[in-house]
């Protein structure tokens, strides 16, 4: 007897969007990079296509972080007074992307302007050629400010700006639109709100298809099984042929992992736990792999390490 | 759920007048109208006419046509009708998808419209009563439910492609046939994997009552819960649209939102 063949049949995909433009698309990226389009389970061959494996942005901040650790000093703690030498030091370490904080823009960080939050943009722009992931300070009245000057200053390079929510969107939604940058929709955490986010979005005339999901992110041991469980249910929901869920997801793996304690404590009980230099790029690493069974499609990361084992992840999850 | 419009129908003076006088306008709007509603299917129905009803539904077909690629539902309770104008009908619009609206499961009108369906491309709802009439319970809607489906799928139509119907009497009038109706659909909707499609002539349920938009969009919702895939509805209206709407998110077919009314519409086009 036969045995019948159980698979789903999707009726829906995951949206492939571009960040970047190249000189030819009216940028200046040495390359584009697409994430999304699969039409199946992630990294499931016999299920559907992943015509574009998960991308690694590595973070660059605009101003040199007080608070981490000595592994990541190790790596970005002679350049990262300077967001473009930070910059070039993340291509040189092979990040598909740049993922930018405008944090120093935030009203108890340094309250920069929005002209001078638009200069870093155009010096980052003007150090590397890999396309841009920039987000704001996220106090919303602050980030009204700064995104449409940063969105004016990046105008032709397709940079993907976040993150619009439930409440703040029309003024993000609106510069991304005007000088044509994709868009970061978040909601914390809940499918239900990401979901409504998008309709938001897209009642102002944004294209779904110029969407990014980022469902907020927790480290393994911090809750990471929810965030697993959120995009597990948004990934069903797109091949379900649910065109608001239909976007690809950004996750923020470094900044949280480098959160957790085992990843920075030192002294203690934590001399049992081994290497403080192998605990951060583990915890990123493992965090990282696991959320992308769950459908991530771009990975925010600070360790190259960490990059390096995430990238090994994927090449044999699409090549067993 | 797929929306069968029931509006272009001769039941209806306005209906019935414009297919005497040829008026296209009048099918035009209608057809827009349920097309904005959420049709996904145009049920047409000549009804009680005095010309020729095969030209009747061939014009009917093509000028629904004019403004949608739809698929056509061709209504009729008459099979020697339908066995005329289904042929002309797939002449006349050789990409369009039809549906043969009905055939019983009465042996001999199962050996004329299944190989119709089958010869056209179309698919076919198939009522849930024998040569004996509509049956009174429920057993005996599963037994001809059955048997329908298994002859259609013997003779080679997929079950996306086959629709089945329980048959809706009005309330005031069998006020027992309706909660037979819900259960035929579920128990066949559990033993057959994968199931067809199950669909109702929702509005016979109201025919002559005061409440009849209520009492429509309750029983649909009884309906969907109990596993209706399709319904021949007023697409129009608009309260009956948004129950089913809920309904479909509180049986977790759609993912919540705040807006999931206006999400199921985006999701639609409309």
């Amino acid at each position: 007897m036969p045995i019948p063949d159980a698979k789903e049949k999707w009726s829906g995909r995951v949206n492939p969007v571009t960040i970047g433009a190249t000189k030819g698309e009216g940028g200046t990226r040495g390359r584009t990079v697409t994430i999304g389009g699969a039409d199946g389970i992630p990294f499931l061959d016999f299920d559907g296509q992943t015509p574009h494996v998960p991308a690694i942005a590595l973070d660059v901040l605009d101003v040199a972080p007080t608070e981490w650790p000595q592994p990541l000093a190790e790596v970005y703690g002679d350049v990262w007074s300077d967001p473009a030498a930070w910059a070039r030091r993340v291509k040189e370490l092979g990040a598909d992307l740049v993922n930018l904080r405008l944090i120093s823009t935030h009203p108890d960080e340094g309250d920069r302007s929005a002209d001078a939050a638009a200069e870093t943009v155009r010096a980052v722009l003007a150090a590397v050629d890999l396309p841009l992931v920039i987000w704001g300070c996220d106090v919303p009245e602050k980030d009204q400010l700064v995104m449409p000057k940063v969105a004016e200053a990046a105008q032709g390079e397709n940079c993907l700006l976040g993150a619009a929510t439930e409440t703040e969107y029309r003024t993000l939604a609106a510069a991304a639109q005007a000088y044509k940058h994709k868009l970061i929709t978040l909601a914390p955490c809940d499918i239900n709100k990401s979901k409504q986010v998008n309709i938001l979005v897209s009642d102002t005339g944004f294209p779904l298809t110029d969407i990014v999901i980022y469902p907020t992110t927790a480290a393994l041991g911090y809750g990471m099984e929810y965030v697993y469980s959120i995009l597990e249910r948004g990934r069903l929901a797109a091949l379900s042929g649910d065109r608001l869920m239909a976007q690809p997801t950004i996750l923020d793996v470094g900044y949280e992992a480098w959160r957790a304690k085992e990843a920075r404590a030192v002294g203690g009980d934590a001399e049992a736990w081994g290497p403080i230099e192998d605990r951060g790029p583990a915890w990123e690493a493992l965090t990282g792999t696991a959320l992308l069974q769950g459908g991530a499609d771009l990975l925010v990361l600070r360790h190259p390490r960490a990059m390096a084992a995430v990238r090994n992840t994927i090449r044999q999850l699409v090549t067993a | 759920m797929i929306i069968f419009s029931e509006r272009i129908n001769g039941m209806y003076r306005d209906v019935r007048t414009a297919i005497q006088e040829r008026n296209k306008q009048v099918v035009l709007d209608l057809t827009r109208e349920q097309l904005a509603g959420g049709a996904d299917v145009m049920d047409l129905n000549i009804g009680p006419t005095k010309t020729d009803p095969i030209k009747a539904f061939v014009w009917l077909a093509q000028t629904v046509h004019e403004v949608t690629d739809k698929p056509l539902s061709l209504d009729s309770a008459k099979a020697n009708l339908l066995l005329e104008v289904v042929p002309k009908v797939r002449q006349a619009l050789p990409d369009t998808k039809l549906v043969i609206n009905s055939c019983t499961a009465a042996p001999e009108y199962m050996d004329k419209l299944i190989p119709l369906a089958v010869e056209n491309r179309t698919g076919i709802i198939g009522l849930t009563m024998d040569q004996e009439g509509v049956p009174g319970n429920v057993e005996k809607r599963i037994e001809c439910g059955a048997a329908f489906l298994m002859r259609a799928l013997e003779l080679g139509l997929t079950p996306d492609d086959v629709y089945i119907d329980p048959i809706i009497l009005p309330i005031h009038a069998a006020p027992k046939q309706q909660m037979n109706a819900v259960e035929a659909i579920r128990q066949l909707a559990i033993v057959n994997d994968p199931p067809p499609q199950f669909i109702v002539g929702l509005s016979n349920v109201s025919q002559k009552c005061l409440f009849h938009k209520l009492l429509n969009r309750t029983f649909l919702v009884m309906l969907l819960a109990a596993g209706l895939t399709a319904a021949i509805i007023d697409s129009a209206d608009t309260d009956l649209i948004d129950a089913m709407i809920t309904a479909e998110v509180l049986l977790g077919k759609h993912l919540y939102s705040d807006d999931y009314i206006k999400a199921w519409k985006m999701q639609k086009g409309l």
